[in-house]
Order: C-alpha cells, then structure tokens, then sequence
C-alpha cells in the first residue's frame, strides 16, 4: 500500500509535473530545429508520436522519451496531482477549471492522433467522387470484376506489410480470394527503372525492370511507394511475381483459377458517405496581382436521392456527417486562362473535431479566474500599504 | 494572372497594327523623350501642387492608397531614406521627388538618390567610384551607361540563392531591382511627353482633321474610329498606301504606352467589385483596342496629364491641369468607394504620430535617469509620466488609425506586432505604474517604448515594403486576426515586459542600485509576476485559438508548424516558472533570471522560427533580422551568466558571513536575503 502511495505522489508531484513540461519544450524546441533538415513528417513520427527516440546532437547519441510518452504521463499528473489531490477552495477554482481544460486538450489531441482519418480529394472541375485518399498511408487493394459488373476491392492496409522493408516476407492472405499475396520487398520510396546491359541490378529484375530505393522526401507527400510481390495459389505450387509501384497507372493483372484479379500499390482510400461534385473552382487575386486573394470551390453534395450547391473556401469548410472538407490546393500551376482547372480539398474526419474549443473556453475561464483573484488581493494590499 | 492578361492584350494590338521591330527595352528615362524635353525646374514645386499629387489615388500593391504613400516608399527603397537632396541643395520630399522623376526627368536623373552599401558592386558593374566612398549614393545619370552590364550581372547573381549570395551579389541585384523600378516610374507619363506623327492617307486626314501630329489622348479618343479605318483598308485593296502611315501611328502608339503599367492612376469607371483592377496608360490602350471601348473621363485624365507636362514649366497652369487629372480621378475613385481612406492615410503619414511617439519615449528616458537620480522629484516624475503617457497616446493612435485604413485588426503583418506589442506593453507597465507608483513600471515603459519603436523603425527600413499590403487567402479573416493574432501578440507583449522588468531586477542586483530600499527587489518581482501572469493567459488562449483556426483552414488542430511549436515553447515556459514558483523551487532571483530567458523564448517564436525558412508560417520580412535576433540572445545570455555568477559569490560570501556569526551566536536562526515572494 504505501509503494502505490508513493508511486501515486509521485506521479501527481509537482516536481514531475515540471520535468514533463521542460521534457516537452525540450522536444518541441529539437522538433522544430530538425524541421529544418528533415520533413515535417518524419519530424513528427519521430519526436513526437514516438515514445523512445535517439537524437542525434552531432555524433552523440542521446536517448530521449518521445512526446507522445511525454504527454500521456503528463495527463496522468495533472488528473492527479491537479485535479484529484488539488485542494479545493476558492483560491484554487481557477487552478482546477485551467487543468480540466488542458486535461481535456490532452484527450482531443489522442483522440485525434488515433481515431482520425485524413486525407485529400482532387477532383477537376466537372468530376465527382464519393472516395478520399490519404496523404501518407499506402494499401495492397485486389481488384475483381464481379459478373454483375460491379468491382469488388480486398484491401491490406500499409500496416500489413510495412515489415517487409526490413526484408521480412510478407503473406496476405483473405477469406474472399483464391490466392495468397506474398509481399517480399517493400519500398517506401522508390522508382521503377528498366535493366539495362550495363549495369547488375540492386533488386531483382521482373520483365526486364526493377525497383530503385529511392532517399526519403522531405515531403512525406512526395514518396512513391514500391513493392515486390507474388501471387501464391492455393496449392502453392504456382507462384506469380510482380513489381507494383505507386505510381503506376493501372493494377498489374494476374489469371488466377480461370480469374482476371488486378492487384495495386495505392494510397490508402477512404469513402465518403456522400459524392461530391466539382462544379467551379475560382482563384481570385488581389488587383493587378499575382497574389491569390481567395480560393473557392463550387460544389455539389449529392446524399441519397437529395444533393445541395455550396461554397468551401478558405477558413469556411464543409463540415458533414462527421468529416470536415477544406480548400487545400488547386492546380495545373501553369494553367493558362479559361483551362480546365481542379481543387484539392483536404478531408478530415476527426471525432474531436470542436474539444479544443470547449477546452480553450475552459482554460480561458480557469486563467482568468486565477489571476483576476490574485490582481484583486495584490490591489487590495497595495492600496492598504498606501493608506 | 492580371500581367498575363495584359500581355496577352498588348500581343493582340501588336499583331493587330502589323509586325513590329520596336521593341521594349531599358531605355533612359527623359531621353527616350529627348525630342520633346521640356524646360528644366527653376523654382520648387509649389505647396498647392505639392499637396495636391500627394492627395492623387493610385493602385498599388493590390490596394488603393495616396500617392505621397507610393512615393515614400519607393524613395525608401531606392535612396533608403524618404527624402532626397538635389545637387543644387534642395531637399525634396517623396512626392516632390516623384513629380520632378514623372515631369522633369533629366533633373531626376541628376540626384543621387541609388544608396548601395558597398562600392564594389558599382566597380563590378564599371561604374564611377571616384570621389564616392565604401557606402555612397549614385544618381541614375552616373549609372545609365552601366545598366546594361548591371542588368546582365543582376540575372546571373539572381539565380544564386539569395541566402548563398556574397555583399557584392547582393547589392547588385538590389541596386538592379532598383534602377528597373526607377525606369519603369519614370516611363508613367512617357506618353504625355510624345507626339505621334499622323502619316498621309485620307482615312487619317479625316479622323485627325489633317493634322501632322497628335497625342496619345487623341488616338485613345478615336480609337472606334481608328479600327473602323483599319477594317475599310483590309477590305479595299487600292488604299494599301494607307496601311503603313497607320501602322506607324499604331506602332508608337503601343510603344509610348508600354512600361506605363508600374501604377495604375486611372479608376474604371464601373462598380470596383466588377472591375477591381485600375488602368495604367498602357491598359488604357490595350483595353480601348481590344474593343471594351474608351471613357470620356480616360480621355480627359490623359489630356490633363498631357496639358501639366506641357505646362511643366509654369507653376499656375501646372496646378490648373494637376487639378482637372486629380479631379476626374477622386470622383472616379469616390464612386467605387475607394477613395474615403485616402485623407486618413495622408494624415497617418504626414502626421508623423510614430515619431512623435518614439521622441516622447526617448524624453521620457532621459528624464528617468534625472529621476532614478533625484527619486523625490514630484516634479520629474510626473514630467515623465506625461511623456510616457502621451507617447502611449501616440502609438494607440497609430494603431487604431491604422485599423480603420485597413478595416482590420490592429496586427496582421510583422510590422505590426511590433508597433501592437510596443503599445500594450507600455499601456500595461503604465498601469503597473499607477497601481504601484514606484517609477519601476515607469522606467519600463519608456525603455518598451523607446526600443520597439526603434525596432519598428529599422523593420520599415530594412524591408522597404508598404507596411501595409494585401494579404494572403488564409489570412483574409478579421475574425481570427482579431482574435487569434491579437491574443498571441498581447501574450508576447506581455512576456517582452515581464522579461524587461526581470532585467531591472537583475541589473539591480547586479550593481545593488537602491540596496538600502528592501522593497525595490520585491516590487520588481512582484511586477515580473504579474506580467508573466498576464502573459500566460493571453499565450495560451491565442496559441489554442491558433489551432482552432488551423482546424478550420487545413483541417488540424496542431500539425507541429514552427510557428505553433514557438508558442507552444512560450506557453510552457511561462507555465513552468509559474508552476516553480508556486513550489517554491524558483525565488526571486531564479523568477527574474528564467524570466529574462523567457523573453530570448518569445524572440525566437517571435522572430527566430521565420528564420528557418520551413512551415505554413514562414511570411514576413526576414533578412537582417538574424543579427539583431543573435545579438539579443548572446546580450541577454551573457547578462545571466554574469548575474548567475554574481549570485553565487554573494551567496557564497553570505554563507560564510552567516557561518562566522553562527560560530559566535549559535542559537541564531540562517539568514537569506533571497525571500520567497507571497
């Protein structure tokens, strides 16, 4: 009983507290210095969605907590030690509301990191689309054409496979396919180039090319996928190989018990409970500029047998059925006047999408509270001394 | 887009009035005109005219703003100071400059007004150095035989980035950009200078009235009548002979108008959301050929600019044709509910608010040193508090004046987070002061004041840029400029002060000033406290509503940006001195020294993470900020560890006084004379 008392004081001390807090400036502060240097994204991977990392401080390696470790037990402490072993008065009302608003900013911020999805729609103008893709994960999606038509897709999340980078052989295998695929190699970034005679290739040559890694992107959205794989049959004895690339145009096909299959490297997609169409994008710039005063996309949401125009522009989103739509991008760049144009538009589907209001509220309430009360008392005492 | 536009236009009346050979090029200003030159000014530009030109609206820059604005700063950018000394002595100011550079331009070309820092970049370019000095001024007439090997250096140094550039590369390029915008106002009134030759040929006679010449107006005015002639000669083969006296006429036409563009003067005359752009001579033209017909006010701007170049040289019928142009253009402007803004923005500059404010700040520090010297001066004290107050009064006027021109929060740019967190920085040590009244607050506040106006100062000079332009889409939104970017910027603000005052404490206890007062050290926390008190709420509110504002317009909350991320390091700063306190880990001394680190926190947020050059937040002028921003770092780092040092010696010496007396009294209790602040 008194090791949990003392585990429990010290996970609610004050002291720890302080430690958590300089801990996260410390990483916030290298994260941002890194940024110059690498990507955002693998900045992000690394300090602060990690929870043991090694930064490099030139050759010395130090071995630090990552932010994510860093801030769950920093909302361990402050349930604790600010809110539960607080004392409650009046004098620490203040201190109480301030913690439950950043307890609850916490909460946002995991929910957010676990539960949400996010990714980006381009479509030109005059398409329409009912599926998102994302911005950084890839899928192994097998494709058949059912007899009435329709496609029918088995997807394996990047997840499923991302061992094979390290050179493990991966087998996919589902209840809804004839085969099994065996993914022997995989690439995060990577290009497809031809054998030629001249040189002996890194990787193996499939139909007389292979995969090149390629250095990782600052821009994890620049990375272009690759991967080894085979189809296994049932009886494994026959065994089918392939490259697929994430950028190739169309699924590599593969006959499989009197079956045509079409097996692709994609970015992970995502359905939207509705179709969206691209009825206008306008770009308006400041006059006799060519600084963009305003981005704006005509759509048309189409939900069952009912469809609806709106305008998503930047700082106004579409916010429906739990996934919030923004102006993100548009393009071609070198589009010249009257081209046919498209937009981008980043979709997020986040459950905690309006905590960090709330939570901002609270803090703001908690904050102002405190030190409201503290100016009063140090005014009082002042205008005592004076008199 | 707009230039696209345009030149697309200017290819279709190109190709309209046949194949040319003239072709645009960096061609002298005024003698490109020689032909016509007119008489040289020979007394100064009359008060009358003076104000009227600065009054003239024009489209700059995305908005529309007075001309005596325009003129400044491009002074400021070319001459790196808004007044210019001509050879003969007179000192002229922006607008003056900019009607002798539009209307006398071989005396233009005389004053030396291309500030280059470094000589070399004029011997590289083979200019004259003789007689100049290592940072000197250059008139256009020195350079005007060199532009070509300039404007050649120029494109090859351009392609080096700018980071990577050397002083030479980089002043040279500068100083290019510079001689190109020079030229490219100069040519504004180009047109008014010329006249075009009317060639022989019935059709013309006829449109002219048979006369040998004509100005640029006139053709703009028979343009209907111009194409009419031309769709006659296509049909009728036997008036060819016509052809070429038209295509003259059409061809220096076109080339009197071309490099016109820089500033638009001339308003469209329909509603300014159906037409927001303004034309240039040039978009006049273009705009009239491409058949969206000409306006009778156009037309007559025009003439009145043709009638003021003739008339250079008298001053009355100078002003009476100024007039007529100003007159069509403000009416122009005032029916698109354009020009309301103009008067206040003369007054904003003419006014000079911010240097009155910044003289107050500087009397007030001055007067401060008299009352840290004389501490019962009644009189002093409320001498400098007047001086403080006023120069508050000052600087809250610059900024609201400068929110009702922008019809925007008080800070949407750079710049303006330094005139807004001089301001509320200063308008709260002044409470302070009237709470407390121990000159402490006092003494921060003009020390505030004195620097970030200077510090404002230096930005508008380095950057050269109107400080206040258009903004970028994301930035279009007065809901959270209003309250995201404000909060953030009082929460610097707030940090700034509370960093200042932890400096006092501990220059105060570095040198014992006011030893024998025990409650100076205490009051000096106590501020210190409230501002970082302050500060927190402001901090963290506005970085949190920083992130709703990113949920709203890239669909997350926190993404990790460097901007985030250095608010985020101010709000966790401030939080733990704050959380160190209240444990009693951090007193006095600790409070002031993290405090004071605290301030190089919000410099780096501030400034520094724009300097990295990465994220969704790298806006704003950044170049000759990293030594400003380092000398602040290294100043105030160096300032700690000598104070650090200095407080462990005391200590130390405390400690073994403390020790000797307790050999002789050992019942006595230790002494600190480092207190824990209530």
């Amino acid at each position: 009983m008194r090791l949990i008392d003392a585990f429990v004081k010290g996970l609610s001390s004050l002291w720890l507290c302080v430690t958590l807090l300089v801990l996260l400036a410390l990483l916030t502060w290298l994260g941002t210095l890194e940024q110059v240097h690498t990507g955002l994204f693998e900045v992000q991977k690394k300090y602060f969605e990690s929870i043991f990392f090694i930064h490099h401080a030139g050759p010395v390696p130090i071995p630090l907590p990552g932010a994510t470790l860093v801030m769950g037990v920093l909302f361990v402490n402050i349930i604790l030690g600010g809110i539960v072993r607080l004392r409650k008065r009046v004098a620490t009302l203040g201190v109480l509301t301030t913690h439950l608003g950043i307890a609850f900013l916490l909460v946002a911020g995991f929910i957010k990191a676990y539960h949400a999805e996010e990714g980006h729609l381009t479509l030109y103008e005059g398409q329409r689309s009912n599926v998102f893709e994302s911005y950084h994960n890839w899928e192994i999606a097998v494709l058949e054409k059912l007899p009435d038509g329709q496609l029918r897709e088995v997807v394996a999340p990047e997840l499923t496979f991302t061992d094979a980078e390290e050179g493990a052989r991966v087998v996919l295998t589902s209840k809804d396919l004839p085969f099994s695929l065996e993914v022997t190699r995989y690439l995060s970034n990577s290009r497809v180039l031809p054998k030629g005679p001249m040189f002996e290739a890194p990787l193996p040559v499939i139909d007389g090319f292979f995969l090149e890694r390629q250095e990782k992107a600052k821009e994890n959205e620049q990375n272009v996928a690759g991967a080894y794989v085979a189809v296994l049959d049932p009886q494994g004895t026959g065994r089918n190989e392939a490259i697929l690339w994430g950028a190739a145009t169309q699924p590599w096909t593969v006959e499989v018990g009197g079956k045509t299959f079409g097996v692709e490297l994609r970015r992970s997609q995502y359905l939207l409970p509705f179709t969206l169409r691209m009825d206008d994008f306008i770009k308006e710039d400041h006059p006799r500029m060519t600084m963009a005063k305003s981005f704006s996309s005509d759509v048309t949401v189409f939900e069952g047998s009912t469809s609806r125009a709106t305008k998503i522009e930047m700082n106004e989103p579409l916010r429906s059925q739990g996934l919030v739509l923004y102006q993100s991008s548009w393009g071609p760049s070198n589009a010249r006047p009257g081209d046919r144009l498209f937009s981008t538009l980043s979709v997020v589907r986040n459950p905690a999408d309006q905590y960090p209001l709330w939570a901002c509220i609270v803090i703001a309430v908690g904050l102002l509270g405190h030190f409201l009360l503290k100016l009063f008392r140090h005014i009082r005492s002042e205008a005592r001394g004076i008199a | 887009m707009n230039r696209l536009i345009r030149a697309c236009c200017l290819l279709l009346v190109l190709a309209w009035a046949a194949p040319l050979s003239a072709q645009h090029d960096h061609s002298e200003p005024g003698h490109d005109h020689a032909s016509h030159a007119g008489p040289s000014r020979t007394v100064p530009w009359t008060k009358e005219i003076v104000e009227l030109a600065e009054s003239l609206p024009v489209q700059d820059g995305g908005r529309v703003k007075p001309l005596h604005t325009f003129a400044g700063f491009t002074l400021l950018r070319m001459n790196g100071k808004r007044s210019v000394k001509t050879p003969t002595g007179e000192l002229l100011s922006p607008t003056e400059w900019l009607l002798d550079l539009l209307f006398f331009p071989d005396l233009a070309n005389t004053y030396a007004m291309f500030r280059v820092d470094d000589i070399a970049a004029i011997r590289e370019i083979g200019g004259p150095t003789e007689g100049k000095q290592k940072r000197d001024r250059w008139s256009y007439s020195e350079l005007h035989k060199h532009t070509g090997k300039l404007f050649d250096l120029a494109n090859t140094y351009s392609q080096i980035d700018e980071k990577a550039r050397d002083s030479v590369q980089t002043q040279v390029v500068a100083l290019a950009h510079n001689v190109d915008e020079y030229i490219r106002v100069s040519r504004k009134t180009a047109f008014a200078q010329s006249l075009l030759p009317v060639g022989a040929g019935d059709g013309l006679t006829k449109i002219f009235g048979g006369r040998e010449q004509v100005r640029f107006s006139e053709v703009i005015d028979h343009v209907d009548e111009l194409r009419a002639l031309q769709g006659d000669l296509d049909k009728d083969p036997a008036r060819a002979a016509e052809q070429g006296p038209l295509t003259e006429l059409l061809q220096r036409t076109v080339q009197i108008a071309e490099g016109s563009e820089a500033v638009a003067m001339f308003p469209p005359t329909v509603d300014a959301k159906a037409q927001p752009a303004w034309y240039s001579p040039s978009d006049l033209l273009m705009s009239a050929f491409a058949g969206d017909g000409r306006h009778s006010e156009h037309v007559a701007m025009l003439g009145f600019l043709e009638k003021a170049m003739d008339a250079r040289g008298d001053m009355g019928e100078f002003h009476k044709s100024l007039a007529g142009f100003a007159g069509e253009a403000k009416a122009l402007a005032r029916a698109r509910g354009e020009y309301e803004k103009i008067g206040l923005e003369l007054v904003y500059y003419k006014s000079k608010l911010l240097d009155y404010s910044h003289y107050g700040f500087v009397l007030g520090f001055l007067l401060v040193a008299f009352l840290w010297m004389w501490p019962q001066s009644k009189w002093l004290y409320r001498v400098t508090a007047l001086s403080a107050g006023f120069s508050v009064a000052a600087i809250i006027a610059v900024i609201v004046m400068r929110c009702m021109i922008r019809e925007r929060p008080p800070v949407s740019t750079l710049y303006e987070t330094l005139l807004f967190v001089t301001g509320v920085g200063t308008l709260a040590a002044l409470v302070m002061e009237a709470i407390n009244r121990r000159k402490l607050a006092l003494s921060a506040a003009v020390v505030l004041g004195t620097l970030g106006i200077f510090l404002a100062n230096r930005y508008e000079e380095l950057d050269k840029r109107d400080t206040m332009p258009e903004l970028v889409a994301v930035l279009d939104t007065n809901f959270w400029l209003a309250t995201h970017v404000t909060s953030i910027t009082i929460g610097y603000s707030a940090g700034m002060l509370a960093a200042l005052l932890a400096n006092v404490y501990l220059v105060s206890r570095l040198f014992g000033i006011r030893k024998s007062d025990p409650t100076h050290l205490k009051s000096l926390s106590r501020m210190t406290y409230g501002a970082l008190a302050f500060g927190l709420i402001f901090s963290v509110v506005g970085t949190i509503l920083g992130g709703i504002w990113a949920n709203d317009s890239w669909g997350r909350f926190w993404g990790w940006d460097p901007k985030e991320n250095g608010a985020l390091l101010i709000c966790l700063s401030q939080i733990v001195i704050l959380h160190l306190r209240m444990g009693g880990y951090l007193r006095d001394f600790g409070i002031a020294m993290a405090t004071a680190f605290g301030g190089t926190v919000i410099a780096f947020s501030w400034f520094g993470v724009n300097l990295l050059g990465v994220g969704l937040h790298s806006y704003g002028f950044t170049s000759g900020i990293h030594t400003a921003l380092w000398s602040y770092y290294i100043g105030q780092w160096g300032l700690m560890a000598i104070c650090g040092v200095h407080f462990m010696i005391e200590r130390a010496k405390q400690e073994a006084q403390s020790g000797a007396t307790h050999a002789q009294q050992p019942a006595q209790a230790p002494h600190s004379t480092d207190g824990r602040t209530a």
